[in-house]
């Protein structure tokens, strides 16, 4: 894609508005993240986190304002949405893994009618993303008889395979089970660590911590507050970040 | 307080019989009363048709109607009728080699081998290709034989097939256009669908069967025949539509996000995502109604098609075996029983292969 040299933020939101009927789920929302930032989202539920980041490769469209990724406006236009699609990669709540494939061909059915890569090299791949989350023994199951913990690394397996140029998580591990958790979080920082351009909505504030390099603090649809960790656990300037702060653990 | 027992180890096959039927005095007097109504059906039944029955052709029905029995001879004597209808004598050996084309071609694209796009391609291809100069003849010295004369189990299966496989794809197509987010297009197709639904099947063959040819440009009118099975696809495409689109409300909306976040394409979550998961949820119900669209193929009698049953109803209406219509009905009961209790086993494979992914 020719996006690819582009030069400036990965995604740029400007002054977007959201609407679902009578109800403003996003006000007047500014961000922009940087290649290779890590960014947490967080927020007391209907804070318009989730809504954020999935406008970001549409899956949500909004009503005003600009975004921006990786260079390209996201409009109406078709092509231009399958082209951001293809390079931001997603992980959500429930795993959304494809129920009748094995957890190979989830991982290969994309590249291969998307990006067109031959099967042989698809099945490369991803085993070697199957390796990284460390589940290469799975590849022949289907979704339904892994963990939770285990789907949910194989769903970042199956967007890692598309070669994306950015990761957005959609609360990764609010469905799973306490012990499952640490799991999905070892593979999210070793993924960090490598470069990757990442919008994390989480309540893992120790995640957060380790690997964030700005947090984000939303509430009613707007960005109240946007510190790097440090700043924002300790020196939160404002009081909704502070309540909502001392409601979460493990900070 | 009731005491807590056990459960006792489990009894034999002729203690729980006991147990179940011989209980106390009342319950084996009627249990005995059962088994010998049942006994006795089930030995008349068996005298009628094999023990007194007639077989041989060779008495003629005078025979029959002496015998105490079935007259199965009016099978033997008129078997041709019912299976093949008005088709010429002579040529009716292509008609059973149509017949045996169709079954051909349905086990094999039943079998999940089969299951690529070029694969059931060439098999449709082929096997309708065959089916049709067979059928029709007119090519490699083959006498010409009309769809007027086609008929009988031939026929049937025909209707059957070609209902189903227009009426299949049509189906899709409905029930993605009443999901569309437009709503002017959802709402026309739902109110096609339910337009459709709402008529009679006998009132939409008659009207594609008579009244089309009236209101249709004369190039566009084609052989009654093929009008007929438009119809009759359009009938079950309507009901199909509903069972696919039942189907699709399974399916959760994070799978169609899923394949969107990857970059898919629309076609690409229909047809990869979408619907592989609908069809495995409308299976029952589409198997329901594989099986009342094979029933229903007799209704084309009203507009003067001579499939299995009227073939039937011909066999026997002829005057010298009037007497044996029970026979008759009894034999292409027969044939439908085969016919569709292989679909409902089918249907039975085909839910549990696909279990396998599920749990």
């Amino acid at each position: 894609m020719s996006t690819n040299k582009s030069n400036g933020p990965a995604v740029r939101i400007e002054n977007v508005d959201k609407h679902y009927g009578t109800f403003q789920a996003l006000r007047k929302v500014n961000l922009s993240v940087e290649r290779g930032e890590r960014i947490v989202v967080c927020g007391p539920s209907g804070s318009g986190k989730s809504t954020m980041i999935r406008c970001i490769n549409r899956l949500e469209q909004h009503n005003g304002g600009k975004i921006t990724v990786l260079g390209t406006e996201l409009n109406d236009d078709v092509a231009n949405i399958d082209g951001i699609r293809r390079e931001v990669g997603m992980v959500f709540q429930h795993f959304n893994l494809f129920p009748h494939m094995t957890v190979l061909e989830n991982l290969t059915i994309a590249p291969m009618i998307v990006r067109k890569v031959a099967r042989a090299e698809a099945e490369v791949t991803a085993r070697r993303y199957l390796d990284k989350v460390r589940i290469p023994e799975q590849a022949m199951k289907f979704p339904g008889q892994l963990s939770g913990g285990q789907q949910q690394r194989v769903a970042i397996a199956r967007a890692l395979c598309m070669q994306p140029q950015i990761m957005l998580f959609d609360e990764p591990t609010s469905a799973l089970d306490p012990e499952m958790i640490s799991e999905v979080l070892d593979v999210m920082v070793t993924l960090a660590s490598e470069g990757m351009t990442m919008i994390c909505v989480t309540h893992e504030m120790g995640f957060a911590r380790k690997v964030a390099d700005r947090v984000v603090f939303m509430d009613a649809g707007e960005i109240v507050e946007e510190a790097p960790p440090e700043e924002f656990f300790t020196a939160s300037r404002n009081e909704r970040t502070r309540q909502f702060l001392s409601q979460v653990p493990g900070h | 307080m009731e005491p807590i027992v056990l459960a006792p180890p489990a009894p034999g096959k002729v203690e729980d019989l006991k147990r179940r039927f011989f209980a106390t005095p009342l319950q084996a007097l009627v249990s005995l009363i059962c088994l010998a109504i049942m006994v006795f059906l089930a030995w008349k039944l068996l005298d009628w048709a094999i023990f007194s029955a007639v077989f041989t052709v060779t008495g003629g029905p005078e025979a029959c109607q002496a015998a105490a029995g079935a007259c199965w001879s009016v099978i033997a004597a008129r078997w041709r009728i019912i299976l093949f209808g008005l088709y010429p004598f002579e040529e009716q050996w292509r008609s059973a080699l149509a017949c045996v084309t169709v079954v051909v071609m349905t086990v094999l694209s039943c079998i999940p081998a089969f299951w690529t796009g070029r694969r059931i391609a060439l098999v449709w291809g082929a096997g309708a290709a065959l089916f049709y100069g067979l059928m029709k003849g007119g090519v490699l010295g083959l006498p010409y034989v009309g769809e007027e004369a086609w008929g009988g189990l031939a026929l049937t299966l025909f209707i059957f097939v070609t209902t189903c496989l227009i009426g299949f794809p049509l189906a899709i197509c409905l029930a993605l256009l009443r999901r569309s987010e437009l709503p002017w297009i959802s709402r026309t197709t739902g109110l096609i669908i339910d337009g459709v639904r709402s008529l009679p099947l006998i009132s939409i063959l008659f009207t594609f069967a008579i009244v089309l040819p009236f209101a249709l440009p004369q190039w566009l009118v084609g052989d009654k025949l093929y009008r007929v099975i438009v119809g009759s696809a359009l009938f079950f495409s309507a009901y199909q539509a509903e069972i696919v689109r039942g189907g699709m409300q399974g399916v959760p909306a994070g799978q169609e996000e899923a394949a969107m976040a990857l970059g898919m394409s629309y076609w690409q979550r229909i047809g990869r995502i979408v619907l592989p998961q609908a069809m495995r949820n409308a299976l029952p119900a589409t198997i329901n109604q594989f099986v009342i669209s094979f029933k229903e193929t007799s209704l084309v009698v009203i507009v003067g098609f001579f499939e299995i049953l009227a073939s039937g109803n011909a066999a026997y209406g002829t005057g010298e075996w009037r007497f044996a219509y029970v026979e008759v009905y009894a034999f292409i009961a027969f044939i439908y029983f085969i016919f569709v209790f292989s679909l409902s086993r089918y249907g039975a494979f085909l839910e549990r292969r696909m279990a396998v992914g599920e749990r």
